[in-house]
């Protein structure tokens, strides 16, 4: 479960995040909002790259300012970047390999967690192909992969579905519904896509001006009116 | 899948690289073998300069190509090597080896102290910094010169000068030359193991980004510190494979010039390819030796170099290993048509 408790994070004059409280106990959840809401600074916070300005944030119970940025991945958070971070003069089963080199592996054998992780994401064949040689959904999909491995406990993924095409954009639907049975850890998907947060999560967390302004289940949350006039920009009296 | 055509292809990987073990294998051995005995005592002496010089270019190759950062300080490095190198060999009469790896060590811990800078700093600055720092070593050496057989911590001996005791199975230029070989060639294996291993995929989630390093669990401070260590070592080495060919050091051969020369050729040659370093060291030394040869003033090897960098930073981002190995590419992919189109 993610606990964010009165967080928020100031960025000189401008609030990225305005003493946002909230629990989010479900498998996948949904975070959406309009430009400039906060979600990417919430994730930022998570991950370790921001420092919350007041409040904090917490996993499973676990005070995250306790633990440094680099030690997040060991202890289980992972994510997916906007602009994917694919590293391209390494093969992608390097790619993730370089993950299993600072996250608990179990004891079990590196190249079976690297040939289960290429497979789950449908990139079984290319695990000998170099980053710079995979297509922008390849590269996204070895994201995934990387963020899987190793007992994570938090994944979070920030516009994973941006410029994939129709299949494409279906299969990165079913990885994510398959992603929490799979690995077990919590999915935190941030994207504009109303369509693929409908069709993966059970409950979505809306942002806006950096607090919350509704959370709940998914399609009852998208058909509140104050969230339609935040996320649509349509007026409230209008709807 | 959006190219399902390309699922039944090939892993790249196992075809390709121990080919190019092959080739360093047997590239080796004919330098090993073949070379030392028909060379003239200057050309032996050349080559001995240029594999230190490989040595020092593959130190400046691992920070840039591996890590992502520029250290103009190598050069002067080298000279750090060479110092502990002679001041080991002539005050307490070590065999050779010792004083190699003492030489290493204490560049490295030099190149540790250089490279504190790159935690906090990157690109240009970095490479202003680490150019001070050149300068440093350059006013430190000039001032007190290399130790020659003399007594006191500096060593300067104020009559003849001594001659660094060469490793035993190796007094002569020509055995020399074949065991500078193979330093050079422990030093690439020890480059290798890095490169294949956790400090490599390390280096390449930082040279990528920092933010990627950082979410996949990467160290940058610890790994950017062990690289910097690592190149300090190698330039180390190569001080000392120098000050063995040669005898004894100049104190005026290591401006911070030089380093930027070092780091210039290490591009021209290909910093990102295995022999880049190795066309880089003998860009430095066997080239402007070959002009003298040819009884052309070998300081003219400066004006094309600098030719040769402006060619590189606008047609040849990875130097003229690069397109080396383009051209073979070129020529295996020429044949392999031929062998489709025949019978």
């Amino acid at each position: 479960m993610i606990e964010i408790d009165d967080l928020t994070v100031q960025f000189g004059g401008v609030r990225g995040l305005s003493a946002l409280t909230a629990r989010l106990p479900e498998p996948v959840t949904g975070l959406v909002g309009p430009n400039g809401a906060g979600k990417t600074t919430l994730i930022n916070v998570l991950s370790g790259f921001v420092r919350p300005t007041t409040g904090r944030v917490g996993i499973d119970g676990q005070d995250l300012s306790d633990i440094a940025i680099h030690k997040r991945a060991a202890f289980g958070i992972r994510r997916t970047f906007q602009n994917e971070q694919v590293v391209e003069n390494l093969t992608a089963a390097d790619n993730i390999n370089a993950i299993l080199d600072n996250v608990p592996t179990d004891g079990q054998p590196r190249a079976a967690l690297i040939a289960q992780a290429l497979e789950f994401v449908g990139l079984a064949a290319k695990g000998n192909v170099l980053g710079r040689d995979l297509n922008a959904y390849q590269r996204r999909m070895l994201e995934i992969a990387r963020a899987m491995v190793g007992r994570p406990r938090l994944i979070m993924m920030d516009e994973p579905g941006a410029g994939l095409a129709q299949h494409e954009s279906e299969h990165l639907r079913d990885v994510i519904r398959r992603l929490h049975g799979h690995c077990g850890a919590q999915v935190l998907l941030v994207d504009h896509d109303v369509d693929l947060i409908s069709a993966t999560c059970t409950a979505t967390l809306v942002l806006d001006f950096g607090s919350a302004i509704a959370y709940g289940a998914t399609a009852s949350v998208l058909a509140e009116p104050k969230v339609r006039a935040a996320y649509l920009g349509v007026l409230e009296d209008a709807t | 899948m959006t190219d399902q055509s390309l699922e039944g292809v090939p892993p790249i990987r196992a075809a390709r690289l121990p080919l190019r073990g092959i080739a360093l294998g047997v590239a080796a051995l004919i330098a090993l073998y073949v070379l030392p005995d028909a060379l003239s005592n200057y050309w032996l002496r050349t080559f001995i300069s240029a594999a230190a010089l490989t040595i020092a270019s593959l130190s400046v190759s691992v920070l840039f190509a591996q890590v992502g950062m520029v250290s103009l300080a190598q050069f002067g490095l080298l000279g750090v090597g060479g110092w502990f190198a002679l001041r080991i060999s002539h005050g307490l009469g070590v065999p050779f080896e010792i004083a190699l790896l003492s030489a290493g060590v204490s560049a490295a811990l030099v190149g540790l102290i250089v490279g504190l800078p790159a935690l906090r700093m990157r690109g240009l600055y970095l490479a202003i910094i680490t150019l001070m720092m050149a300068g440093a070593i350059q006013v430190l050496i000039s001032a007190f010169g290399f130790p020659d057989g003399g007594p006191g911590i500096l060593g300067k001996s104020t009559g003849a000068r001594l001659m660094m005791a060469r490793p035993l199975i190796a007094q002569g230029d020509g055995a020399y030359l074949r065991y500078a070989i193979v330093v050079t060639v422990l030093c690439y294996l020890l480059v290798l193991a890095h490169v294949r291993g956790r400090p490599g995929r390390a280096w390449a989630m930082i040279r990528r980004s920092e933010v990627c390093a950082l979410a996949g669990g990467v160290d940058i401070v610890a790994y950017k510190v062990w690289a910097f260590a690592l190149a300090g070592f190698l330039a180390g080495v190569a001080g000392a494979v120098l000050a063995g060919g040669v005898g004894q050091l100049d104190g005026s051969a290591f401006p911070a010039s030089q380093s930027i020369m070092l780091f210039a050729l290490t591009i021209v040659g290909g910093a990102y390819s295995w022999f880049g370093p190795i066309i880089a060291g003998l860009m430095l030394r066997a080239f402007p030796a070959l002009l003298n040869d040819f009884r052309v003033d070998g300081n003219i090897a400066t004006m094309v170099f600098g030719i040769g960098l402006l060619h590189a930073l606008i047609t040849a981002p990875h130097g003229i290993a690069g397109q080396l190995s383009d051209l073979a590419g070129r020529l295996r992919r020429a044949v392999g048509g031929e062998r489709k189109a025949g019978p």
